[in-house]
């Protein structure tokens, strides 16, 4: 039974990762107002354009920062359709969502299956080796590290710093913001581009980091997971990392189960954490709590002359 | 930025510009596909062949244009019913599979009288897809909360029931292959001698007109415009605001739902993994091509049909995988968006920064 548990949590980090990325990276464009439903399809091309550099140079590192370059990129398009030129945001989403399948279904056509080196382990000496929680802590890729670091960053960054206070007063109030001296369009199409960027790099890591493979459709949904973790994380990126690792160890339950041989209904499972999200999205309303936290002007184009 | 350009909301939008504008995103949607296809290695001439001689003009083409335009109808019309009265219904997959399921229960366990069979299933289906959006439209009308991703990650989970079904008890158990029994003859719907084309059409046309009648000429339609231009002000005059969306939001459940179940009465005749294929983006953009207008979306269903039978044959003559339609679909849908902004403003060189 312990043995089951340690395997289940160590694993857990691989499968929370880049939830945890994509959310955090989604939290700063959705503070800034701007509602990035394209995720999945950001993800998608940081997932195949990963691989693709990969192999092509051999270089892991060098496939995740195309990845990341990706993600940019799309969501590039994405920010000027919606932040220039007032597009809906849910439709323009959509469509990116589109564009990252298609892109990535397109150009990707000769990498699928194609096995990839991954990055290794970080081993802290001495550390690892303790039982229980040496391989829960001290045994993992160094994204994992990284993305718990990428999301206390940005929580310092949104709620401790000048930088900050803007940025969110742009979400809540983006005529106040742009009073103060605050460039409302700048500031979103920075947010854009930062989620893009992080949404690039948990594609990346689903693909470089996580199975060293690219397959089609292999986001499978985690980007609508951690468009709805942000609304669990209150649109706080320190939260981000608990919702993460909640998701991230019911994604991971499946795999270990069936590894211990047991028979459980595969399908059923992996509804587990579609269920949980839904869960998720539902329960702060029916008990009245995190209301207000959501931006005020989120989704909304601003337009300057229709200042009131 | 851009503190120089100052853009003017247009008051009243002349119907020459918002169609200047319509063409021109379209003309660039379709221009930046075609560039795209031919980077993918498709020659110049067999685009303009595979996509509007065979398409449109061949027997066999026609005839999967025709087959592939009945659920696109039912899907692009379950969007703009939802869009009317601005519920996102992403989970049009979600419906679709829910009445797939639906129609093929009651195939498999024989459920009433042979006679009545087909219209049963069709039935099963419809109330199949109007359940599946119940819980996001109680916990958005109740509780307001975002029904965008909530109906999308219920799609998921209808997804993972049809495999469990059919890896499991739906099994075909003639062949060991992950797809249901097939129909028995009562429980399938006529088809014509051309092609694969059948009653699914039909029935498809007959929706759509009816629905057009009803959002037209009845009350029900009256209320859903009043609500899709401002819900606040129509609660405030007094209409039955939450009855309004409750009924389009079902009904827009009921259509996805229709199309599953058309898939299994009419074409397939058996529960599959490939029954959804990318409905629920086609359904928007159609929907959103559309206007929301029921007869507007026959049109539109049209056209994208015969973009999804030039994409079956690229794919076949040119290895390109199904993404291709997908991303053809998003390339236009965001050229529309991006030049309906010059519908809805005019943008002026500001002399000095005017509104600071």
């Amino acid at each position: 039974m312990t043995e089951f548990l340690v395997s289940w949590l160590a694993s857990t980090p691989t499968f929370a990762i880049p939830i945890m990325i994509a959310c955090v990276g989604l939290i700063v464009s959705e503070r800034a107002g701007v509602l990035n439903l394209g995720a999945e399809g950001l993800m998608a091309v940081g997932a195949m354009m990963a691989v693709m550099v990969t192999l092509r140079s051999g270089h892991p590192w060098a496939g995740i920062i195309a990845g990341v370059g990706a993600g940019m990129g799309l969501s590039l398009l994405f920010g000027l359709a919606v932040v220039v030129l007032r597009a809906d945001q849910i439709l323009a989403g959509l469509a990116t969502v589109a564009m990252g399948a298609g892109l990535s279904g397109l150009i990707g056509r000769d990498y699928v299956h194609e096995t990839v080196p991954g990055l290794d382990k970080i081993t802290v000496p001495g550390l690892s080796d303790l039982p229980v929680v040496g391989p829960i802590l001290f045994n993992q890729d160094p994204l994992a590290y990284f993305a718990v670091g990428l999301a206390l960053a940005a929580w310092w960054l949104l709620m401790r710093t000048r930088f900050g206070l803007r940025l969110r007063a742009v979400g809540e109030d983006p005529a106040a913001a742009d009073v103060a001296g605050v460039d409302v369009q700048m500031m979103q199409l920075g947010a854009v581009l930062a989620s893009g960027a992080a949404c690039g790099l948990a594609g990346a890591y689903l693909s470089v980091v996580a199975s060293q493979v690219w397959v089609e459709n292999m986001v499978a949904g985690r980007g609508w997971i951690a468009i709805g973790l942000v609304i669990f994380a209150r649109w706080n990126p320190s939260r981000a990392i608990l919702g993460a690792l909640v998701f991230g160890g019911a994604d991971a339950l499946l795999p270990r189960l069936l590894a211990t041989g047991a028979d459980v209904p595969s399908y059923l499972m992996m509804m587990l954490p579609y269920a949980l999200t839904i869960l998720v999205l539902a329960l702060p309303a029916l008990f009245k709590v995190g209301r207000g936290a959501e931006p005020e002007n989120l989704g909304k184009p601003y337009l300057r002359q229709d200042r009131r | 930025m851009f503190e120089r350009i100052s853009l003017v909301r247009r008051q009243d939008v002349p119907l020459a510009t918002r169609l200047a504008t319509f063409a021109g995103g379209l003309a660039v949607g379709i221009g930046l596909s075609a560039l795209l296809l031919w980077f993918a290695g498709v020659p110049g001439d067999a685009l303009v062949d595979e996509l509007f001689v065979q398409v449109f003009l061949s027997s066999d083409g026609l005839a999967q244009t025709v087959t592939g335009a009945a659920p696109l109808i039912l899907v692009g019309l379950s969007s703009a019913f939802a869009t009317r009265v601005r519920f996102w219904n992403i989970g049009i997959e979600g419906q679709l599979w829910w009445g797939a399921i639906a129609a093929a229960a009651i195939g498999i366990y024989d459920i009433g009288p042979p006679v009545l069979r087909p219209v049963l299933m069709l039935l099963a289906a419809c109330l199949a897809g109007a359940a599946w959006i119940g819980l996001p439209l109680w916990l958005k009308v109740r509780y307001s909360i975002s029904e965008t991703v909530l109906t999308l990650l219920l799609t998921n989970i209808a997804f993972l029931f049809v495999q469990h079904l059919l890896f499991g008890a739906w099994k075909d158990p003639a062949t060991g292959f992950p797809v249901s029994p097939q129909m028995q003859p009562a429980e399938q719907l006529a088809k014509f001698g051309w092609g694969n084309v059948g009653l699914s059409i039909v029935i498809a046309l007959a929706v759509a007109l009816l629905l057009w009648l009803l959002i037209d000429r009845s009350r029900l339609g009256i209320y859903a415009r009043a609500v899709g231009l401002n819900a606040t002000t129509a609660k405030a005059t007094g209409l039955p605001v939450t009855m309004t969306i409750t009924m389009l939001v079902l009904l827009s459940g009921a259509l996805s739902g229709l199309a599953g179940g058309l898939a299994v009465a009419a074409t397939e005749y058996r529960l599959t993994q490939f029954l959804g294929g990318n409905y629920t983006f086609s359904g928007i953009v159609i929907g959103f091509l559309a206007r929301t207008h029921p007869l507007g979306v026959v049109v539109a269903a049209f056209c994208v049909a015969g973009m999804f039978t030039a994409g079956s044959s690229l794919k076949v003559f040119y290895s390109l995988s199904d993404a291709v339609v997908v991303l053809i679909e998003g390339i236009i849908l965001m050229s529309l968006l991006a030049a309906q902004f010059f519908a809805t403003y005019k943008v002026a060189l500001a002399r000095r920064s005017v509104a600071a």
